[in-house]
């Protein structure tokens, strides 16, 4: 198994400056991002980020109102069938017909694309342990959520997106449907794009990171990079300080007196320079986890 | 506005300022269609000619028909249970502290004294200048149909167990449609048992629906447990396994448009045709009351599929019965087909649909004919046609034809419009359409009235409809081209459109041809043909894939 | 072969994975010559990326302690190292650092290290030997 370069590996997805506006509100704002084949891109933000709005954009669910959005170099908007026909999605609603049976489902997924492979999709259905016979309404959230997975990965799309694929679930499904991603991980070529809260998930699976805040990109990287870029570390200052002190390149501050933990955007030497121009030591470093980073580039209180 | 200074503090009153709440804006347009009907009566009373007076009195009637009727909707307090793809009570409201007989009460009353008194005040005040009513008959009307808004309540709440929903529903409008017409019914049968029958049905309501509501309440969805083991060893077993794939992704879409939606039109029809009316021609011949016509038979058994069609075709761009038409379903906007592929599947199940209601109609006027004892769709009482015996020897297979036509013509015509999902369009197209048809029926009317308009008209036919047509074939090429320059449709679905289009206006134009030689006018022919491919849809089926393209791609 | 992976950790996972398989083949879990799981098993067993496990394999051929054969899956190398004694002592400089960078943080002198590293070669040793 090779590791993608981007200049060799041609883009599955090419997404540039692209925006839109829901009225007054805007939901992202000059997005941009290039996924290579055989890639796993993780999409973490909080509610309301766009991590649905662009995943939207990516299928043609939404028309761009400002930049390009290329799925394998097509316009999902001009050409849906080029698209749709390689790409499986999961979307966060299930989105499921509950008047259909499993099998009635199943067969009529299956018209659409040529590339079903039926011993697949029966030995998926075994193990995902679903009746055929029971109609989609009276299946529990976890079984919702695995059909909709069957249903995208039985015709072994090039393209997978997920959207929130383990939200609602318990640890069990979650197991199931992470080890089915990645055995489609593992087949040559399949890229996959999937947004998560679990953060855990995403740094386990996930190649590449991007971070959405309020429609905007703030972090894009490889997983382990943009963890590099962050430091979590303890400051120690000279006297106890009335209120949080203020340090450039800091995301997040807390603490108490004179120890105050901080999550610090940058390298061990920046946050040395920092420290010591504020009268502070670092007593304590470390790399934090995606969490951490997340919440606190939210606006929330370093951990 | 402080929503509990207006809702007064009470769980009734915020029941009540929920209703309002929630239908503000269609009791504004309900609002408006009575004031018009009103209108409409006052123009007909000073000084409208009797010809357009009757128009203006069949608008009035229709305003107030359709403006009762969603009052009816909007009162009987209804949301959709996304769970369970079924309408119901609130389930909320079931888990608020206030007791089941509050729950009930309150829309109950509160709905039927609205509509009660609305359908008092237009037969007071606008009715009498419509046709003479007398009071006694009123009440009943009125009465009645304060039971079947509560039936209709009750139902809809109760029982969400109940399979054969929509069945029994019906069953209960017919059963409330006899007894209105039981006063009609010679004396001696009926008018001591009236009243009777009518307070039975009253008082029986607000105790189904209360029972009903408390089933819910206890989380018994499910119904009696005897009656669901009863219901599961009744039911046969499942075939597993045995379905053979689809053939293609049009199969896999047909058949998911005639699971939807495909059987309603023939399914209400059938229980109408074959259900409903042999019924009621049973009960006149036991209630002693003469016999329709066959004329009469005829009339309504060719009427009323056409009526239907119509009435159906509104919801057909619908992609679930139960979904808003606004909103495409997820699992239908990410399959790889074309919008046009979408469009050819349910004209295509219209059309079957359409077969298959004319089917049921040649079923049931054989069986209204013998129940009325005029012999067999094939005897002399039979062969009334409009145009005589000789017509039906030789127009009878080409005339199913025609009707199967404009039916499907019906059903696909406005489905561009519900395509687009968005609401201001869908809410508009009726009016739309209603305005089109006012238009053509004053224009009548006036070329009945005045002799010159009717000759300049006459000179100057051929030439309009020209130009229609010509309009019509530019714009739907047009809507191809651009269709197949964004992957909306398909070369081969604008063959099928386009080649069905050709085939249905020859065939028209055909038979129209046949019918003038027979009539002997061989002058009408030009415009019959004209119109007939000028009626057929072409220009709207070319727009139908790019409204959908419209409503995918937001 | 038991791995364990801990996100939280401040590692990169295919670096966990590279010091765990490096620490089971010091300990003797691994002799020479046993396999290990291929990319795939492994990837599906700890549930992540198989590039991931893919890329600490490559680093543990780079550091010969794994040898890779097409069709074959991976084997564990012979204990005899081809690398020079230059480039091991480099591979190892980066650990020290960071491990002296902790004990200067935490006010430990060398000699403590020292003794620290001895102990925790003795507790490393096979069970036959002691």
């Amino acid at each position: 198994m090779k590791f993608p370069s981007p200049s060799s590996a041609e883009a599955v997805i090419a997404v540039s400056g692209l925006s839109r506006q829901f009225g007054a509100k805007r939901a992202l704002n000059d997005v941009s991002l290039f996924v290579s084949r055989g890639s796993v891109l993780g999409l973490v933000g909080e509610n309301g980020a766009g991590k649905t709005t662009l995943i939207k954009h990516l299928l043609g669910s939404l028309r761009a109102q400002a930049g390009s959005v290329r799925v394998f170099g097509l316009d999902p908007v001009r050409d849906p069938v080029g698209v749709l026909g390689r790409v499986g999605y999961l979307s966060e609603r299930r989105d499921l017909p509950g008047w259909m049976r499993v099998d009635e489902f199943m067969r009529y997924t299956q018209a659409f694309y040529p590339g079903w492979d039926p011993p697949y999709a029966a030995q998926l259905l075994a193990q995902f342990q679903l009746d055929p016979a029971q109609k989609i309404k009276t299946l529990s959230q976890g079984q919702q959520a695995k059909i909709g997975l069957l249903t995208a990965l039985a015709y072994r799309p090039e393209l997978l997106i997920l959207d929130e694929p383990s939200s609602g679930l318990d640890p069990v499904v979650r197991r199931d449907i992470l080890e089915a991603i990645i055995r489609l991980v593992a087949e040559e070529g399949r890229t996959v794009l999937f947004s998560s809260h679990l953060l855990d998930e995403v740094e386990r699976v996930a190649d590449h990171v991007i971070m959405l805040q309020q429609g905007r990109v703030v972090l894009n990287g490889r997983t382990e990079e943009v963890r590099g870029e962050h430091i979590s570390a303890v400051l120690a200052f000279a006297e106890p300080q009335a209120q949080a002190p203020v340090l450039a390149g800091a995301h997040a501050i807390s603490g108490f007196g004179s120890e105050w933990r901080v999550l610090f955007g940058g390298s061990h030497g920046e946050l040395g320079a920092a420290a010591a121009s504020m009268g502070a030591r670092v007593v304590e470093e470390r790399t934090p986890t995606l969490d951490e980073i997340l919440v606190a580039r939210a606006g929330g209180k370093g951990s | 506005m402080n929503s509990r200074r207006l809702a007064g503090g009470t769980p009734t009153g915020a029941m009540i300022w929920e209703i309002w709440g929630r239908h503000k804006v269609d009791f504004l347009w309900q609002g408006v269609a009575l004031a018009a009907s009103a209108c409409f009566v006052y123009w007909k009373m000073h000084g409208a000619s009797k010809n357009f007076g009757e128009l203006l009195g069949l608008a009035s009637f229709c305003c107030f028909l359709v403006a009762y009727l969603h009052l009816l909707v909007c009162f009987s307090y209804l949301e959709f249970d996304a769970r369970r793809v079924q309408p119901g009570f609130p389930g909320r409201l079931l888990l608020k502290p206030v007791s089941t007989a509050r729950l009930v009460l309150v829309p109950m009353l509160f709905g039927g004294a609205v509509v009660v008194t609305v359908f008092a005040l237009w037969t007071g005040l606008v009715l009498p200048h419509l046709s003479a009513l007398n009071v006694a008959s009123l009440l009943w009307i009125s009465t009645v149909l304060l039971s079947l808004f509560w039936w209709l309540q009750a139902l809809e709440w109760s029982l969400p167990w109940l399979k054969a929903r929509s069945v029994i529903l019906l069953l209960v409008v017919v059963i409330h449609l006899l007894v209105l017409v039981l006063p009609q019914l010679p004396a001696d049968i009926s008018s001591a048992w009236q009243w009777g029958i009518l307070t039975a049905l009253l008082a029986s309501a607000v105790p189904t629906a209360w029972m009903g509501l408390t089933l819910m309440r206890q989380g018994r969805w499910e119904g009696p447990a005897r009656l669901a083991l009863l219901g599961s060893r009744l039911r046969p077993a499942r075939v597993r396994g045995g379905c053979p794939p689809f053939g293609s992704a049009f199969g896999a879409q047909f058949w998911l448009e005639w699971r939807r939606q495909g059987w309603v039109l023939p399914g209400v029809w059938a229980v109408l045709a074959l259900l409903v009316v042999p019924l009621q021609l049973v009960g006149f011949k036991w209630g002693g009351v003469d016999d329709p016509s066959p004329a009469a038979i005829w009339g309504l058994m060719l009427g009323l599929p056409l009526v239907l069609s119509v009435v159906w075709g509104h919801a057909l761009a619908k992609f679930d019965l139960f979904q808003p038409m606004n909103e495409l379903p997820g699992y239908i906007a990410v399959r790889p087909l074309t919008n046009g592929g979408f469009v050819v599947a349910k004209l295509a199940m219209a059309l079957v649909a359409s077969v298959f209601t004319w089917l049921v109609t040649a079923v049931a006027v054989g069986l209204c004919l013998a129940l009325v004892g005029a012999g067999t769709l094939f005897s002399p009482a039979g062969l009334v046609t409009p145009l005589g015996p000789v017509a039906y020897l030789t127009g009878c297979a080409p005339m199913a034809l025609l009707l199967v036509l404009w039916t499907w013509k019906n059903l696909v015509a406005g489905m561009g419009a519900g395509l687009t999902g968005r609401p201001w369009i869908i809410k508009l197209f009726p009016v739309w359409r209603l305005t089109v048809v006012f238009g053509l029926g004053a224009l009548v009317i006036a070329a009945r009235t005045y002799v010159n308009f009717q000759a300049a008209l006459v000179g100057w036919l051929t030439v309009i409809l020209s130009v229609c047509l010509a309009a019509k074939l530019v714009v739907a090429l047009a809507a191809f081209a651009w269709g197949l320059r964004r992957h909306a449709i398909t070369a081969r679905a604008i063959g099928w459109i386009a080649g069905g289009w050709l085939i249905g206006g020859l065939f028209v134009a055909a038979y129209a041809d046949r019918v003038c030689h027979m009539i002997q006018r061989p002058d009408l022919w030009l415009w019959l043909a004209l119109g007939g491919f000028l009626i057929l849809p072409l220009a709207d089926l070319a727009l139908a894939p790019l409204a959908l393209a419209w409503n995918r791609h937001r | 072969m038991q791995l364990r992976i801990s996100v939280q950790d401040g590692a990169p996972i295919y670096q966990q994975i590279v010091e765990q398989v490096k620490y089971l083949v010091a300990a003797g879990r691994l002799k020479p010559g046993d396999d290990v799981p291929p990319i795939r098993a492994l990837a599906e067993q700890l549930r992540i990326n198989p590039n991931t496990v893919a890329r600490a394999y490559l680093e543990l051929e780079r550091a010969g302690i794994v040898s890779m054969r097409q069709g074959f899956g991976t084997t564990v190398a012979q204990v005899k190292a081809p690398l020079p004694r230059r480039e091991k002592l480099r591979l190892l400089a980066e650990p020290a650092e960071v491990l002296l960078t902790n004990a200067h943080h935490l006010n430990v002198s060398l000699e403590d290290v020292i003794t620290l590293l001895r102990e925790r070669d003795a507790a490393m040793q096979p069970e036959s030997t002691q």
